[in-house]
């Protein structure tokens, strides 16, 4: 080959362009392990199925207010121990077949089967029967009132009523009632999902949804500066910075629902004391943390996320937010804790937690806490976490839109996830009535007290609750941010040639 | 006369850099811990020749003591290789035989994988950290030595004088020691020098992967790794870090080469070593 | 050739391949942190009773010798188990990951070797002191600029310099030839500077040994024209070390194709052995190792024959 051959072949190699008409390219750091939306819980698993291929009865809107999903409407009882959802009718799943109450029903006792071990079957514990009515009316009845069953079943996928015997096969090849059919899928490379021409509400305008599975932050930042991704969902406050006025992009923010924290072992001799406890809140400076870790872009963190603006408390409530070190040291000279405390603090891998990390490391160290960092694998992290082999942990928990959600299960004693080995009597009388109460009134006075009490001596230091961004390159319009990340907004959106 | 003024060159260019590395906390660098916030993500100025980084750290403090990182565990580890794969090399070729064969087909079987694979098998088992990236490296590099070692001792194991040891009835010991090592020295000292400069390059791969250095260590591959997720807005610790990284494995790589000109001239075609 | 020759090395490359299997099995194992923990993730309900079923549908919950035994024995039939998440044969996983690293691999040799020549030529025509510290000083920067950084700082370069290319990801030749070979531009420019830095060298110091050999002399007295001469001698006289290199060199392409895969967001076998690693699926990681080995093992074996087809005095 001469060399002018070779140059134009190289030429024409590089001028051809790949875009094909109307798909949305977006760009994730990891390919989910699985499809299956009643087994999954990584965050990059959820964004691409939630709201896309799957829907529950009820949703949440961006907002988080629960809105009419797969239910048009429902009716609960007097003593709010039986609830009565009214199903859309006309809907297909992407194999063809018609979505009724059978189907609801199968989904749900699916989750509760233990043979699925669904994480989500906590969700809807309290459910002890689920009657078809007739084909468009399922009725739940609850073994005790239970205040966040409406935003619960948002979460929870509608699948064929098939699939109750069927453990395998939604993991790979997901069947759902959504504006997207899955349609291809590369390991490693991308999934792609097509535009559903049975769509309840009419086919969206988007013909083709691809998530690339780009491991490097600042690959998929160039990707979309470059105009080879569409959307980088969910991004880093560090990234964020960086494609803030580059030129195209657009980022879409809300308040994230997810908060950065440090954990606290209770069974550690110096972190059992509470006043120890309030002491380590009391050296961290949250606003410090958030300028260096996230770039300033989040707010300090209470208990619960304001964007749970009907229950969440301002941190102005909370003593221990305002950073005082000589405070500090007199709580643990106190507590009688000898100086210097030493702990180990095991750290999520995250550029931001490891951020966090070293950041708190040099504040609680004014107040004589010496913690050394342990930078741990994601399996090694989670097997520390579980059996709760730290003294202190930092990591980011997904946020739930109800109290009781994320309340109950982390801070009951002996609660699924109180790894901390937190147990205070107060604190579960307050859950309890938080949970079996329906009346508004009473749940919020519970859960201030609880914010209150959690903030300054409970086993977790909420740190931050980022904003929660989505960097969008020109070609895509119509998107709207949604504070649990979801992408439901998609089968709306337009994009340009 | 040529290739002393290039082994020179190569001698005083790693010198350099292990010289500032050794010195670095009395030749008035910076805190390379020391986080000002208000500092961060500043280009290079007068107070900060490089620049900082995300934490508002200096980055050339952070880069001096980086290489106090590097040498010390690519120092520790290839030293570890050497005296594991060189014994096992040597001795090998001293003795032959049965266990000859087995210890070297189990070097095959180690050398077998990518280097970087076993890396990462190795510190999966204990963890990452600093310490762990140094000993994947000496097992990956274990084999490598024992290897490279065995073919020239093999040589010097057949000659007459080895030969003539043994018939006067010198202990093993004493032969390989006395007999065999001192003759096998221009060859460690320019593999050495050559692997060391592999060495850094694996170090820094693993350190990118996150496998190696953990923060807040001041670590080139790790300053490389945080540097990457700022590559749009402040280059400067990603690029002056991945400069650094070059420099190092370059002026051992350029020693190595130096050194195997001026002591053996006929040992060019080996190839060179690699992650 | 001689058959006792050849046999010796099919026992050497089956010790090693058993000894590997072995290693993999165990290395996977010693991980902390299992593959049960990992499924059942941070926040969510953990119970002795689902770990124990997770750990019996994996089959975790036998002796490790039965484990292995199970493994080999299903091995050796073609039959490597499925992946713990997905549930897919580990066979079919691999073999959609295999062409990308096959394809990245198999151009940087090609590329790498291919170029060497050309540019060692050139390389060995440029004599003086100039030429000889540039070219040294060139092959060794080559060899020592770290393969990741490269990657990133390119990406970086062309999309500033040519903003909506496509130049991340993949896209198989069969769909899209041009696509493909665009995509693989970078990757294997950053994948084969090294080898291609150590072989242009090699290929340079062949030639000037052989330039200097009587044969070339007589060659060039009786007539022959001067590049053909330097090609056709020299290159001969280069092959047993090229050769050689080439196949080291493999191995070295494996292990940094899992770094720059990474980097350019390639579905390859390094990927995948990553991910398989870090959320331990044991026989996804068991199989890929293997394959990637006994690639390796497999290119050396062959240049072990080639090798002692050339210089028949090797398989003595």
């Amino acid at each position: 080959m001469t060399k002018h051959r070779f140059a134009a072949l190289l030429a024409s190699t590089f001028l051809a362009s790949a875009a094909t008409a109307a798909t949305l390219d977006i760009a994730v750091d990891t390919a989910p392990a699985g499809l299956d939306p009643h087994l999954i819980t990584a965050f990059n698993s959820v964004l691409i199925v939630q709201g896309n291929i799957y829907q529950g009865l009820t949703d949440i809107d961006p907002g988080l207010a629960v809105q009419p999903g797969l239910a048009t409407s429902w009716d609960i009882s007097e003593d709010g121990l039986t609830y009565t959802f009214h199903l859309a009718s006309g809907v297909t799943f992407h194999d063809g077949s018609t979505f009724d109450a059978e189907d609801a029903a199968a989904s749900l006792r699916r989750v509760q089967s233990p043979e699925t071990a669904s994480p989500l079957a906590s969700r809807i514990s309290p459910v002890v029967g689920i009657e078809v009515v007739d084909p468009l009316t399922l009725k739940l009845t609850l073994d005790a009132p239970f205040a966040p069953l409406l935003s619960s079943l948002a979460g929870i996928a509608m699948v064929p009523a098939e699939m109750e015997t069927d453990k395998e096969a939604l993991q790979m090849a997901p069947d759902g009632t959504g504006p997207f059919k899955f349609a291809d899928w590369t390991p490693n490379g991308y999934i792609a999902l097509e535009a559903f021409d049975g769509y309840r509400d009419g086919k969206p305008q988007i013909d083709e949804v691809k998530f690339h599975f780009v491991p490097e932050a600042a690959t998929r930042q160039i990707g979309l500066v470059s105009g080879e991704y569409d959307m980088l969902p969910a991004v880093d406050p560090a990234t964020a910075l960086q494609l803030q006025g580059q030129p195209g992009v657009t980022l879409e923010q809300t308040r994230d629902l997810a908060y950065t924290l440090i954990g606290m072992n209770v069974t550690d001799p110096a972190l059992a004391d509470p006043k120890v406890r309030e002491a380590v809140n009391l050296l961290l400076n949250r606003d410090e943390i958030i300028a260096g870790a996230l770039f300033g872009a989040g707010v300090p963190a209470g208990p619960l996320s304001p964007a749970l603006t009907e229950w969440a408390l301002p941190t102005s409530d909370f003593s221990c937010y305002t950073p005082d070190v000589d405070k500090a040291k007199a709580l643990i000279a106190e507590s009688g804790v000898a100086l210097p405390i030493k702990l180990r603090m095991v750290v999520l891998p995250r550029q931001d937690a490891k951020d966090i990390a070293q950041i708190a490391q040099q504040q609680l160290a004014a107040g004589g806490i010496e913690v050394e960092l342990i930078n741990q694998e994601i399996g090694d992290f989670v097997q520390s976490w579980k059996n709760s082999d730290f003294g202190m942990f930092v990591s980011a928990n997904g946020g739930n839109p109800d109290p009781d959600q994320y309340f109950y299960r982390t801070f009951y004693t002996g609660g699924s996830t109180n790894v901390f080995k937190y147990s205070d009597a107060r604190v579960d009388d307050l859950l309890d009535t938080g949970r079996n109460k329906t009346d508004m009134a009473e749940r919020k006075a519970a859960y201030d007290e609880l914010q209150v009490k959690l903030a300054c001596e409970g086993p977790i230091a909420h740190i931050a609750y980022a904003n929660l961004t989505t960097a969008v390159g020109p070609k895509l319009h119509g998107f709207v941010i949604h504070p649990m990340g979801r992408l439901s907004s998609l089968k709306d959106a337009v994009l340009d040639d | 006369m040529r290739r002393n003024r290039l082994l020179s060159f190569a001698i005083g260019l790693v010198a350099l850099q292990v010289l500032v590395a050794l010195l670095a906390p009395w030749l008035g660098f910076q805190d390379p811990f020391r986080q000002v916030m208000v500092q961060r993500i500043k280009p290079p100025n007068a107070l900060n020749l490089l620049g900082t980084d995300q934490l508002g750290r200096d980055v050339l403090a952070r880069i001096v003591y980086g290489y106090r990182t590097s040498l010390m565990t690519c120092t520790a580890s290839v030293a570890l290789a050497l005296v594991l794969g060189g014994s096992i090399g040597m001795i090998a070729a001293y003795t032959r035989g049965w266990f000859d064969r087995i210890v070297m087909r189990l070097m095959d079987v180690l050398f077998a994988f990518p280097i970087l694979l076993l890396a990462i098998g190795v510190i999966a088992i204990i963890g990452p950290n600093l310490w762990s990236a140094a000993l994947a490296i000496a097992v990956v590099y274990t084999p490598i030595f024992a290897r490279l070692l065995r073919g020239p001792a093999l040589v010097i194991c057949e000659s007459e004088y080895v030969l003539g040891a043994k018939a006067v009835g010198a202990s093993d010991a004493r032969i390989i020691l006395t007999h065999i090592l001192p003759n096998l020295v221009s060859v460690i000292l320019v593999q050495t020098s050559l692997l060391l400069s592999a060495a850094i390059l694996v170090e820094a791969s693993l350190s990118f992967l996150g496998l190696g250095a953990q923060p807040p260590v001041p670590s080139l591959g790790l300053m490389l790794s945080e540097g990457r997720n700022f590559l749009l807005l402040a280059p400067w610790p990603a690029i002056f870090s991945g400069l650094a990284i070059l420099f190092l494995s370059f002026g051992f790589n350029l020693l190595g080469d130096a050194l195997r000109d001026t002591l053996d001239p006929r040992m060019r075609s080996v190839a060179g070593v690699r992650a | 050739m001689t058959p006792k020759f050849l046999l010796g090395r099919l026992i050497d490359l089956a010790f090693v391949m058993f000894g590997v299997s072995i290693l993999v099995f165990l290395m996977i194992r010693l991980i902390p942190g299992d593959a049960v923990m990992i499924m059942l993730g941070a926040n969510t309900e953990i119970t002795p009773d689902r770990v124990a079923e997770l750990e019996h549908r994996l089959g975790l919950d036998l002796p490790m010798p039965v484990q292995y035994a199970h493994w080999i024995g299903g091995a050796l039939r073609g039959d490597f188990g499925t992946s713990i998440w997905t549930g897919r044969p580990v066979t079919e996983e691999i073999a959609s990951a295999i062409g990308p690293t096959f394809e990245l691999t198999f151009l940087a040799v090609l590329v790498g070797a291919g170029l060497s020549i050309p540019i060692g030529a050139f390389m060995a025509q440029a004599r003086g002191r100039g030429a000889e510290v540039a070219v040294r000083v060139g092959a060794i920067a080559g060899l020592t600029i770290p393969s990741f950084w490269l990657g990133i700082v390119s990406i970086l370069f062309v999309s500033k310099l040519m903003p909506g290319v496509s130049m991340l990801g993949y896209v198989p030749f069969s769909e899209d030839p041009l696509g493909n070979l665009q995509r693989m531009v970078l990757p294997v420019f950053a994948l084969c500077l090294p080898m291609l830095a150590n072989l242009s060298r090699l290929v340079r110091s062949a030639m000037l040994d052989a330039l200097g050999q009587d044969y070339i002399r007589t060659a060039k007295a009786k007539g022959a024209g001067r590049r053909r001469v330097v090609y056709r001698h020299a290159l001969r006289n280069a092959l047993i070390p090229f050769v050689t290199s080439v196949g080291v060199s493999v191995g070295y392409l494996l292990g940094g194709a899992i770094v720059v895969e990474q980097v350019f967001a390639i579905p390859g076998l390094g990927r995948l052995v990553l991910g398989a690693i870090s959320e331990r699926n044991y026989p996804l990681v068991q199989a890929t190792i293997l394959t990637v080995t006994f690639a390796f093992v497999l290119v050396n074996f062959i240049v072990d024959l080639l090798y002692a087809t050339i210089d028949p005095r090797v398989t003595r």
